[in-house]
């Protein structure tokens, strides 16, 4: 190929900050979020509610007052949904780190099996990891004489934690390798054990660029957790589909959909948010 | 490569070894006593088989009969709502000693649970549909959109019969909410359950009609572990089932619960009690 | 296929690992039935999904505020709900809003089934994240190349067409693909409104047979493999297209 001659300093293309390495990208567009949104949501639904109210002429009971009615219930499964995505999002962390540490492994089996088990993980519906707890998880563990129950709801929170594993196994891996190996270098002529630098050295450097994609996944997970409504367990989504039976109207399908819409997103964006400002604080200058 | 595959299968096999812990059970009496307990699958949602009352409990005709085996073994009861998707496996689990969750007895279903005989109730399949989808037969479903339930046994039958367009939800409140908002013409149910729920008298389904003959009785059995059947347990539940057809139980719960008289019900009490 | 179909009716009989998808007829369609499904409805969403996010991200450089801030409420709306939620609240109560249809047997029906539904939801969802995609992309390209295109007489959306986009496109892939990874393992979710995709057909199969255990690894290579092939058609792309030079 011939070059051109002649030079410019104009570049073909800026570098560009990748949003980070998790599922969905970081929410790096809230930034440009201001009030209007709510304002626009607001219209939307009050348009939305006007449409469903024509559509069925002859309301019976108000809208409002029905909803109203069973907000309690939802809002008690929506605070379930709340601990069901704590707890995954513990256990999933836990498993997680270990598998991202395992990754970086001095030992190749463990390395591979590691990064086998992250990608499967990682890669797999999770609707179907969810299927795979709940249907092949035994119903109690026996671990030499103890007995350990496994409710529903426990299968539940395990079959989340396994994607929620993976994905932390991923954003660890990327943490760690996010340091440059320079310093792990000086580190070991000054030296250190392989554990101290590990520890004392890159992970504490890399923990500040784990937390905005970790938060991310929360937020991620928080959202996945109506998925058990699917495998049986009584959650926000059940309850709003009981609801819906027992009233049996087709207009308070738009208004408590909405709703349950809108309790995700209270929670969820205020968290997009904090991982955007999160983000920039901890953001290194290239 | 090579070495790639086998740390996926160290992987895998890792986790699937976690995964097939399967209980032993060796004397399920000596064990439902030891517990004080015996632990029954039921169902939730089948008015009136097993459902929730107001205060949350589970009540109905299966219940009285889980009742009447706890108070032969002196125990108490625990109930575990089950679907028709999971009851299978919670029994082999051993997460459950029995269940008696409205499950029709068939062939494919005797080589993984023990089915008690004599059976203690029929049911058969039918269509709950708005008056103004104008069924008449069985082959005016076809190409058309019908709600069914997951795991019922009758989706494949009606399927390959009478070629509707099966939209099967996951849960009963699912399909009912779909039939509501006019996103299925019927759905597809056990005609016992039909039958109640327009029985009710609600208002919300005074529109809607079974306007099919029911078609495919099918027996409903209480289901043991295979290993069980033959032993002291299955034997156990078999002889209080011919009871409970004999004295005319089965009869007198039926008609505590305002189910519409199974021809299923009368025959056998009079073939028992003659004998 | 007759020795296969034996081989795998003696695996259920001497060892109990049943996969009827390879011995029985009706099973084996009912799985290339979900198979195709969630192809097909994956490439369908793709598509629009890539489309919405090109569309967004020409609105978000509007001068006008108003479709802007439009674009961003449906932007973060979507991406801060749970995507099984949006499904059902299009597929119960959007549908319920829209104007019937009369169907041949001359009884009403919702405009919308089942499987469209589903294609608005996910494309909708993983359009939002694609606008976002394509707007980091977009700022990517300097200041100085759009100035140069509006001087050479290009309107905005023609220099977006043919001198913004092309380049941001490069710039965009890498995360592109992590998005359509998770739109295909999205799909699962149509299971919920009886969408016969993958999911469905393994759960039909294991109700009917009880055979769990196996479909429930079939389903998840099947889904692995799925995936695998759209991150190496992704990278291929990449390849194709990458900038000589640059690296982002």
């Amino acid at each position: 190929m011939r070059t051109l001659s002649g030079t410019t300093d104009l570049p073909v293309l800026l570098p560009r900050r990748m949003p980070s390495a998790t599922e969905w990208g970081a929410a790096d567009g809230a930034r440009f979020f201001g009030s209007r949104t709510w304002l626009f949501l607001l219209l939307a639904m009050s348009a939305l509610s006007v449409a469903a109210q024509a559509s069925d002429a002859p309301a019976r009971a108000g809208i409002v007052e029905t909803v109203w009615k069973w907000m309690p219930l939802i809002s008690s499964g929506f605070l379930f949904n709340l601990l069901v995505s704590a707890a995954s999002m513990v256990l999933g962390t836990a498993l997680g780190v270990l598998l991202g540490l395992g990754q970086i492994s001095l030992h190749p089996s463990v390395r591979k099996a590691s990064w086998t088990l992250t990608q499967f993980f990682r890669n797999a519906p999770w609707l179907v990891l969810l299927f795979f707890a709940m249907f092949l998880l035994p119903f109690e563990l026996r671990i030499g004489g103890l007995v350990i129950p496994l409710p529903a709801w426990l299968k539940a929170i395990i079959g989340l934690s396994l994607p929620v594993m993976g994905n932390v196994a991923e954003i660890v891996r990327g943490g760690i390798r996010s340091i440059p190996t320079g310093q792990w270098e000086s580190a070991e002529s000054l030296a250190f054990s392989r554990m101290q630098i590990l520890w004392q050295i890159i992970i504490p450097q890399a923990v500040k660029r784990m937390i905005p994609p970790w938060m991310n996944l929360y937020a991620i997970l928080t959202m996945a957790t109506t998925l058990i409504s699917v495998v049986g367990i009584q959650d926000a989504m059940t309850l709003t589909r009981g609801a819906l039976v027992a009233e049996a109207r087709t207009d308070l399908y738009l208004p408590l959909y909405f709703m349950l819409l809108l309790m995700f997103f209270a929670y969820c964006y205020p968290i997009a948010r904090l991982t955007l400002m999160l983000e920039r604080r901890f953001a290194v200058n290239a | 490569m090579k070495s790639i595959l086998t740390g996926i299968m160290a992987a895998l096999g890792l986790f699937a070894g976690v995964a097939t812990t399967i209980a032993q059970t060796p004397d399920t009496i000596a064990q439902i006593k030891q517990r004080g307990t015996i632990v029954v699958g039921v169902k939730n949602d089948y008015k009136p088989w097993g459902f929730l009352d107001p205060s949350g409990k589970i009540v109905g005709m299966e219940i009285d009969l889980v009742d009447e085996i706890a108070k032969k073994l002196g125990v108490k009861v625990e109930l575990i709502p089950v679907t028709a998707a999971n009851r299978m496996e919670f029994l082999n689990q051993g997460r459950t000693d029995l269940v008696i969750a409205t499950m029709g007895d068939t062939e494919a279903r005797r080589k993984v649970v023990g089915m008690i005989e004599p059976n203690y109730y029929a049911g058969a399949t039918n269509v709950l549909a708005p008056k103004s989808a104008n069924l008449k037969k069985w082959e005016d479903l076809k190409d058309r959109k019908v709600c069914a339930v997951q795991g019922a046994y009758y989706n494949r039958r009606v399927t390959q019969l009478y070629q509707p367009e099966l939209i099967v939800f996951p849960a009963v409140p699912d399909a009912l909410n779909a039939l509501i908002g006019g996103n299925c013409i019927a759905f597809l149910f056990d005609d016992t359950l039909i039958v109640s729920t327009l029985a009710g008298g609600d208002q919300k389904w005074a529109g809607y009609e079974m306007p099919l003959t029911s078609e495919d009785p099918q027996l409903w059995a209480i289901g043991v572990r295979l290993t069980d059947l033959d032993a002291p347990f299955g034997k156990l539940i078999k002889e209080m089932s011919v009871d409970w057809h004999k004295s005319g139980k089965l009869l007198e719960l039926e008609k505590k619960w305002g189910i519409k008289s199974s021809p299923y019900l009368v025959e056998q009490n009079k073939k028992l009690s003659g004998s | 296929m007759q020795p296969v179909a034996e081989f795998f009716r003696w695996l259920a009989d001497a060892h109990g690992i049943n996969l009827t998808i390879f011995y029985d007829s009706v099973d084996r369609s009912r799985f290339l039935t979900g198979l195709f499904t969630t192809i097909w409805l994956s490439i369908v969403c793709i598509f629009l999904s890539i489309l919405i996010g090109l569309t967004g991200a020409l609105i978000q450089g509007a001068h006008s505020p108003i479709p802007r801030a439009a674009v961003r409420s449906f932007v973060q709306f979507f991406r801060n709900t749970p995507p099984l939620v949006q499904l059902a609240f299009f597929y119960f109560a959007v549908s319920a809003l829209l104007p019937m249809v009369t169907d041949r047997h001359g009884v009403k029906v919702p405009l919308i089934d089942n499987v469209g539904w589903a294609i608005i939801s996910f494309s909708l969802f993983a359009g939002a994240f694609n606008v976002e995609i394509f707007r980091s992309g977009i700022e990517a390209v300097p200041k100085s190349t759009i100035e140069a295109a509006e001087a050479l007489g290009y309107t905005r959306v023609k220099a977006y067409l043919y001198i913004i986009m092309p380049l941001a496109f490069r710039v965009c892939l890498p995360a592109l693909g992590n998005n359509l990874v998770n739109l295909v393992k999205t799909t699962t979710l149509a299971y919920a409104i009886g969408v016969p995709e993958l999911l469905y057909a393994a759960a039909q199969i294991w109700s009917e047979v009880l055979n769990v255990r196996e479909m429930m690894w079939v389903l998840l290579f099947t889904y692995i493999i799925i995936v695998a092939v759209l991150v190496f058609v992704m990278h291929r792309w990449e390849r194709a297209l990458r900038i000589p030079g640059y690296s982002a």
